[in-house]
């Protein structure tokens, strides 16, 4: 076992890996299943990348693998105070075929033992993906708000 | 080092009910879950089951019912001669409901050091509870081809 903790979470969607990478890089598509959070970035390796919601910046960092429809990596550097206190880490998409369906799996690597980070992505990624692979297959994301995050927000601010 | 476990989480829109229903009904299991059918009369201390076209692969005893909130049972593969040496495991189902939806935590406990059905669970539950997400929000489980799992004795 590493050190360093790391977290991974895998998904099988019923749809296309152009669809799933699309979904998953498309600020349009990212605001509607990630609760408000729309993402903007060329997406060329070295480029910035951003997720914000309503205007306020929520996660940055830079692309570092950009391989469509198969691998897609960035680093992940939360905006707020306390997260600034911790180390980058690093987020992995990989999108497998698996017959008809697509196999999803999310890593996110390089974080700090017990770290703010590391226990909000945790409640996070379950969330996010379970409202991405529901947006893909019904046509709509979860009814649902990522409450933990909002409320941190709130008392962030 | 942490105890050997396996944790996942995932929220379906549907009602513990249904999810319920899903879970402890061999008629929708069997479509969630490659034609796997589960068997119990879901009292406590009796018996548990996963038959696979008429093939037995698991059996287990059922530990807590507490409908539609909490579900257990002792868990021991009997299909292959290394996983049967194995004590049995525990697998626990826990429903929340949350707002609209429901949060399934499914948590897969005790294993051996160096189990050999640990990285096959650990391959399979995303898969089956992904197919379930599914069928109970569009009423389509998902066709995951089982050999692409990569688990050891799946055809």
């Amino acid at each position: 076992m590493s050190a360093v903790p790391s977290f991974v979470y895998t998904t099988y969607i019923e749809t296309t890996a152009d669809k799933l990478w699309h979904a998953l890089t498309d600020g349009d598509f990212t605001e509607r299943y990630w609760f408000g959070h729309r993402v903007t970035s060329d997406w060329q390796v070295g480029s910035p990348y951003k997720f914000a919601r309503q205007g306020a910046g929520a996660v940055e960092g830079t692309v570092l693998i950009s391989d469509p429809p198969k691998r897609l990596a960035y680093s992940w550097d939360p905006c707020s105070p306390d997260a600034k206190r911790e180390r980058t880490s690093r987020v992995t998409f990989d999108l497998e075929p698996r017959g008809k369906i697509i196999k999803l799996t999310v890593t996110h690597d390089n974080l700090d033992e017990g770290g703010k980070t590391l226990r909000d992505i945790s409640g996070g990624w379950p969330m996010v993906i379970a409202s991405l692979k529901s947006f893909l297959e019904t046509g709509h994301a979860l009814p649902a708000d990522l409450p933990s995050c909002a409320a941190k927000e709130k008392t962030d601010a | 080092m942490r105890k050997p476990e396996f944790i996942y989480v995932t929220y379906i829109e549907t009602t513990p009910e249904k999810l319920w229903e899903a879970l402890t009904n061999s008629e929708f299991s069997r479509r969630y879950w490659w034609g796997t059918e589960v068997k119990s009369d879901w009292k406590v201390g009796s018996p548990f089951a996963l038959v696979m076209n008429g093939t037995t692969t698991d059996v287990g005893e059922v530990l807590e019912v507490d409908r539609p909130r909490r579900l257990s049972y002792t868990f021991h593969h009997v299909l292959s001669e290394a996983a049967r040496k194995e004590r049995p495991t525990k697998v626990v189902f826990n429903l929340e409901p949350y707002g609209k939806l429901v949060k399934l935590t499914l948590t897969h406990e005790g294993f051996e050091d160096g189990s050999v059905i640990l990285d096959s669970i650990s391959k399979g539950w995303p898969a089956i509870l992904s197919s379930l997400k599914s069928m109970l929000e569009s009423g389509t489980a998902l066709a995951i081809p089982p050999s692409c799992l990569g688990i050891e004795g799946v055809q």
